[in-house]
């Protein structure tokens, strides 16, 4: 796939998920201008991309989406339901095909077909008989005297270019039409190609193309951002004109304009055309009154004569050039100079009286170039790199922390050694400057994967939407803390848990408008996405105003699916009881439906986000609503772990597991059952012994010292560990388990230590009984 | 390829020049800001390509290929010729 594809694929993402946005916004908070002119915007570049790319069907599918929405932000369509699905369902299309397009690198087969379809289903909300649009009502439409700045510049060009415009001219035609075209300055990335408008202007008169603003020096210009501003004057039908910039109505300003300037086009205006004229006369006049003084010079008279009577023809001062000539004539008959010098200063008499009033515009306030009707966006500037890259970085980064911890060990081995020595001391301080600036480095580069939850939470209102629709119910979505940052590789893997949380937010939560109604709310539920950094945390919540989670209820679903015995049902406070929901199996929905509750949704979150170094919790109150919050570390890439001894060999605990580390006299170990176990705050907590788990030999324990053991919390278990000693705590990069060790149980990875071993981190979840 | 340089190190603009043209000609004419261009082989100029050489200040040699441009933006991109 070439680099211009690619970048077609992820731009056409992102604006897929723009449109939709848009769309969804659009339709519940009625038609704001803004909103159309994004999803009109979004699906024209859209068009324009699948042109550079040759998606033909792609292309013609979306022609007739937008031919739609020029209909809907024109006023001849009201927008519905149905239209709003058609052009989601057209975007859906879209998106199959770009999946499919970044797959093989082509549409499939039948893409013609599905895009014909697409295109018919779009076109039958547009009036019958109605091939195109009328000009949209959005268009900057001005006749006569139209934008003065404008107006004056059409003056300006047609006067200085006259001769070549009146040549080009069959017949004076009755109105002309003014074009001022400044394209937004990322109009290529677009497709656009402004020349290629201007190109299709009829009946083309004069054309000027000028930079926008001045240029920058070669070496600093972006090729890629259009500086232009166009501007055309042509004698074709407004309407017409319109048409061929119907697609970018923001960025130009046509206005109609009598042809009268160019009739008297001299009459309204200064250019360098009839300062040059006068300078000519003046010349004539100057050598006139030389001739005149000395000599008979009947030839100077002459061609003084003929050159300021061809200076004033160009000039289109016709009845003034008639004038000279025949004076000239007459000069030459009676060897005279004097009636030609007589009447060029008469004509440049009467030449600086036509000039004045066409001076006045032009000393007026013309303060720098104009802007026509572009709304002042500024280009926001992204550059993207691809994440392998991102990903090779950070592992770079990790290797360094690895060499780093190594000198570390070194260090203190320096140390030892030759303590005292300001070789040592050297040895110690360059350490500490490595230390700092690689904690910023892996820092910054940390940063690099930092993304908005944006990317996020922006699927959801397109969800949400069609489930609310196919439940019947009134669903508004709020989103909060959008920019909160998070590392991409955490929020890639909310997307799945966040589906299921709102699926049964919407399916269990929610009521339906009937029963809502019935318990004094309003009929339009919400349900809030929020995310918000709590210390070096992120918190992720989906709450409901719905019906909430009634511990009654859970209590009997547990006991008919045997979740857990009924005495300790029983037992159970109410907010451990609702916790439940989070035990495999367990499905609060009566019958099993489409949208959710076939039993894996809370499970299956919970594993998801322990999975990332995440915890689950729930919060509920029945008849007000659930609220379900998601406890997130920040980042993957770094864990903290624990250096553990047992059996003489070192093994990792992730930190996030440990609660405490302890030393736990004989006296207060119990046998309960099968296992040891002790009394910790009014809790039970089983013992495990890492040697016995990991079949090493125990040791030579005496019966009366205090046995170390690591409190350990994960996947709703409690246990403590009992090992042989702590070594020390690290932050490493964990790498999985790769090739043959693929498929070893209990393991989260491995990490190198300083000394060059590698060092075993325990997954507490198979550890833990 | 539709930006080239001939023997004598003079640019060509060859055939339908597209957006992603302006690239290089911008980098050949940030290399070398006294260039030549012959832009009279040039089928089809895009804005972008057109926008370099107005930015540059280059008078390309000869009609340019592009009867369109020729007719209209040629001899030489113009800029504010007229104010």
């Amino acid at each position: 796939m070439s680099a211009l594809q690619e970048q077609f694929v992820t731009e056409a993402r992102d604006l897929i998920r723009q449109a939709t946005d848009d769309l969804i916004a659009l339709e519940r908070a009625g038609t704001s201008p803004e909103r159309l002119d994004g999803v009109f915007r979004a699906f024209h570049t859209l068009k324009g991309s699948a042109g550079v790319v040759e998606l033909p069907a792609m292309s013609m599918m979306l022609h007739a989406a937008e031919d739609l929405l020029v209909g809907v932000r024109g006023g001849t369509l009201r927008a519905n339901a149905e239209i709003f699905d058609a052009a989601l369902a057209c975007l859906d299309q879209v998106s199959h095909w770009v999946d499919d397009f970044e797959a093989g690198g082509s549409l499939p087969a039948q893409a013609g077909a599905d895009g014909r379809a697409m295109a018919e289903r779009l076109r039958s909300f547009l009036p019958a008989v109605e091939a195109r649009p009328p000009a949209p009502a959005g268009q900057n439409v001005a006749v006569g005297g139209g934008d003065d700045e404008l107006s004056e510049w059409a003056t300006r060009l047609l006067a200085a270019d006259r001769d070549r415009i009146m040549s080009r001219l069959p017949e004076q035609p009755s109105m002309l039409t003014v074009v001022s075209y400044e394209p937004i300055a990322g109009c290529f990335y677009n497709g656009d190609d402004p020349l290629q408008l201007m190109r299709q202007i009829p009946e083309l008169l004069d054309i000027e193309v000028q930079p926008r603003e001045a240029f920058l020096p070669l070496a600093e210009i972006d090729p890629y951002a259009c500086n232009l501003r166009l501007r055309a004057i042509s004698a074709g039908d407004r309407d017409m004109i319109a048409d061929i910039f119907r697609l970018v109505p923001d960025q130009v300003n046509i206005f109609a304009m009598p042809p009268g300037v160019l009739v008297t086009a001299p009459a309204g205006a200064e250019s360098a055309n009839q300062t040059l004229i006068r300078k000519v006369i003046e010349a004539q006049c100057e050598l006139l009154r030389v001739a005149n003084r000395g000599d008979d010079f009947t030839g100077c008279t002459g061609a003084a004569a003929r050159v300021a009577t061809n200076a004033l023809r160009h000039g289109r001062h016709l009845q003034l050039a008639e004038t000279v000539a025949r004076a000239g004539a007459l000069a030459v008959a009676q060897h005279d100079a004097g009636p030609v010098l007589a009447t060029l200063e008469r004509v440049l008499a009467e030449l600086a009286v036509e000039r004045s009033p066409g001076i006045a515009p032009q000393v007026g306030d013309r303060s720098g170039d104009m802007i026509v009707d572009v709304a002042d966006r500024p280009t926001e500037r992204v550059l993207r790199v691809s994440e392998t890259k991102i990903e090779a970085l950070v592992n770079l980064a990790g290797e360094l922390l690895v060499a780093k911890n190594a000198l570390t060990h070194t260090a203190r081995r320096v140390e030892q050694e030759f303590g005292g020595s300001d070789a040592v001391r050297s040895v110690q301080h360059d350490r500490d400057t490595l230390d700092r600036l690689l904690t910023e480095l892996h820092g910054t580069i940390l940063q690099l994967r930092m993304v908005p939850m944006t990317q996020l939470f922006q699927s959801f209102p397109r969800l949400m939407r069609d489930i609310a629709r196919q439940l019947g119910k009134n669903v508004a979505l709020v989103t909060r803390g959008e920019t909160t940052e998070a590392d991409k590789a955490i929020v890639d893997r909310l997307f799945e848990p966040m589906v299921h949380l709102v699926r049964n937010a919407l399916d269990h939560g929610v009521e339906n408008p009937v029963q809502r109604r019935a318990a004094g709310k309003p009929e339009a539920a919400t349900i809030t996405i929020a995310a918000f950094r709590v210390a070096d945390r992120l918190m992720v919540e989906v709450a409901d105003d719905g019906r909430g989670i009634d511990p009654e209820v859970i209590r009997r679903k547990a006991s008919e699916r045997r979740i857990l015995p009924a005495e300790d049902l029983a037992a159970l406070p109410d907010d451990r009881v609702v916790d439940l929901v989070f035990a495999a199996g367990f499905s609060t929905a009566s019958a099993v439906s489409d949208i959710s509750g076939r039993g894996i949704g809370m499970d299956v979150v919970r594993a998801a986000i322990e999975q990332i170094g995440g915890r689950v919790s729930l919060e509920t109150r029945v008849g007000v609503g659930t609220t379900v919050r998601l406890d997130l570390p920040m980042a993957i890439a770094m864990s903290r772990i624990m250096v553990v001894e047992t059996g003489g060999q070192l093994f990792g605990i992730a930190m996030d597991a440990v609660s405490e580390a302890l030393r736990v006299t004989p006296d207060r170990i119990r046998r309960i059952k099968n296992n040891l176990g002790f009394v910790l705050r009014d809790r039970v907590v089983p013992i495990v012994s890492l040697a016995e788990r990991m079949n090493l030999p125990g040791g030579a324990r005496d019966a009366t010292s205090a046995r170390l053991l690591v409190v350990l919390e994960a996947a709703g278990r409690i246990a403590a560990l009992e090992i042989d000693a702590i070594r020390d705590r690290l932050d490493v990069v964990l790498k999985p388990m790769h090739g043959l060790l693929a498929g070893a149980r209990g393991y989260a990875g491995t990490t190198l230590l300083g000394n060059g071993e590698v060092l075993l981190v325990l997954d507490m979840r198979e550890i833990l009984p | 390829m539709t930006v080239g340089h001939d023997p004598t190190g003079t640019v060509l603009l060859d055939g339908v020049c597209a957006v992603e043209d302006a690239e290089p000609l911008l980098q050949m004419l940030q290399a070398n800001p006294a260039a030549t261009v012959d832009w009279t082989g040039c089928r089809k100029l895009h804005t972008a390509v057109f926008q370099v050489l107005l930015a540059a200040g280059i008078t390309p040699v000869g009609p340019c290929g592009d009867p369109w441009v020729a007719q209209w933006l040629g001899p030489k991109p113009r800029q504010g010729e007229l104010g």
